[in-house]
């Protein structure tokens, strides 16, 4: 695994037209450095920066938490369940 | 009790399930699929998805907040994934506690935490097209 796997869901998939994209890197970046990399291949995701949150392996997450290859990533829209 | 499914929520068993000798009071949330109406459109039914595992771990967070800070003796929360019709429960909660105060603060506690942390999404697909909840990102035209 030389990547990040990046997981999108509800209107983050929708805007990204993927629910899921490998990103390559090299050794740990943070959230708000690998941000760029993903809306670069998916510029529609760039207006939701301010309503989205993350997740690293299944956890809330910073935008200044570090990711390194083999870490899943996931673009987390408001939530609405309910 | 802590499930994520994604086919009808069997309620009656969900209630009975909380009935205890211990405890004296059950409270039961549930969320329903509601038909708006706007711009002479309509909803016709929700959607949900979710972030798995995660999703699942929250609800049980959710339960462990409530275990930590009221005396309540059982807690299911079920969430319903996928379509759900106009009417249908998309999420119960069901609590019992020995006295009804904290089932009734608890069941409105979990719905609210569900609301925040819980990675499960809502898209309303109208007659006119859809719309997520939460982002206003979709293919309905703006009104």
């Amino acid at each position: 695994m030389h990547g990040v796997r990046v997981l999108l869901f509800g209107a983050a998939a929708d805007r990204a037209g993927v629910r899921q994209t490998e990103v390559p890197v090299n050794g740990s970046v943070t959230i708000g450095e690998l941000w760029p990399v993903i809306t670069d291949r998916h510029p529609g995701l760039a207006p939701m920066r301010d309503t989205l949150a993350f997740a690293v392996n299944g956890e809330y997450a910073r935008m200044e938490d570090e990711v390194s290859p083999g870490d899943e990533v996931a673009v987390l829209p408001p939530v609405s369940g309910g | 009790m802590f499930r994520i499914v994604e086919e009808a929520i069997d309620v009656g068993a969900l209630v009975t399930g909380a009935f205890r000798p211990d405890c004296g009071a059950v409270a039961t949330f549930i969320g329903t699929t509601r038909v708006d109406e706007s711009s002479g459109a309509h909803v016709e039914y929700l959607e949900y998805e979710a972030y798995r595992p995660m999703a699942d771990r929250k609800l049980e967070e959710i339960g462990a907040e409530i275990r930590d800070h009221w005396e309540v003796g059982h807690v299911s929360i079920v969430h319903r994934l996928g379509r759900v019709d106009p009417g249908e429960p998309s999420v119960v909660i069901v609590v019992a506690s020995p006295r009804r105060g904290p089932a009734f603060e608890t069941s409105r506690y979990a719905i609210e935490r569900i609301k925040e942390i819980v990675p499960i999404w809502k898209r309303e697909v109208w007659s006119d097209g859809y719309v997520w909840v939460g982002s206003q990102v979709g293919t309905r035209s703006p009104a």
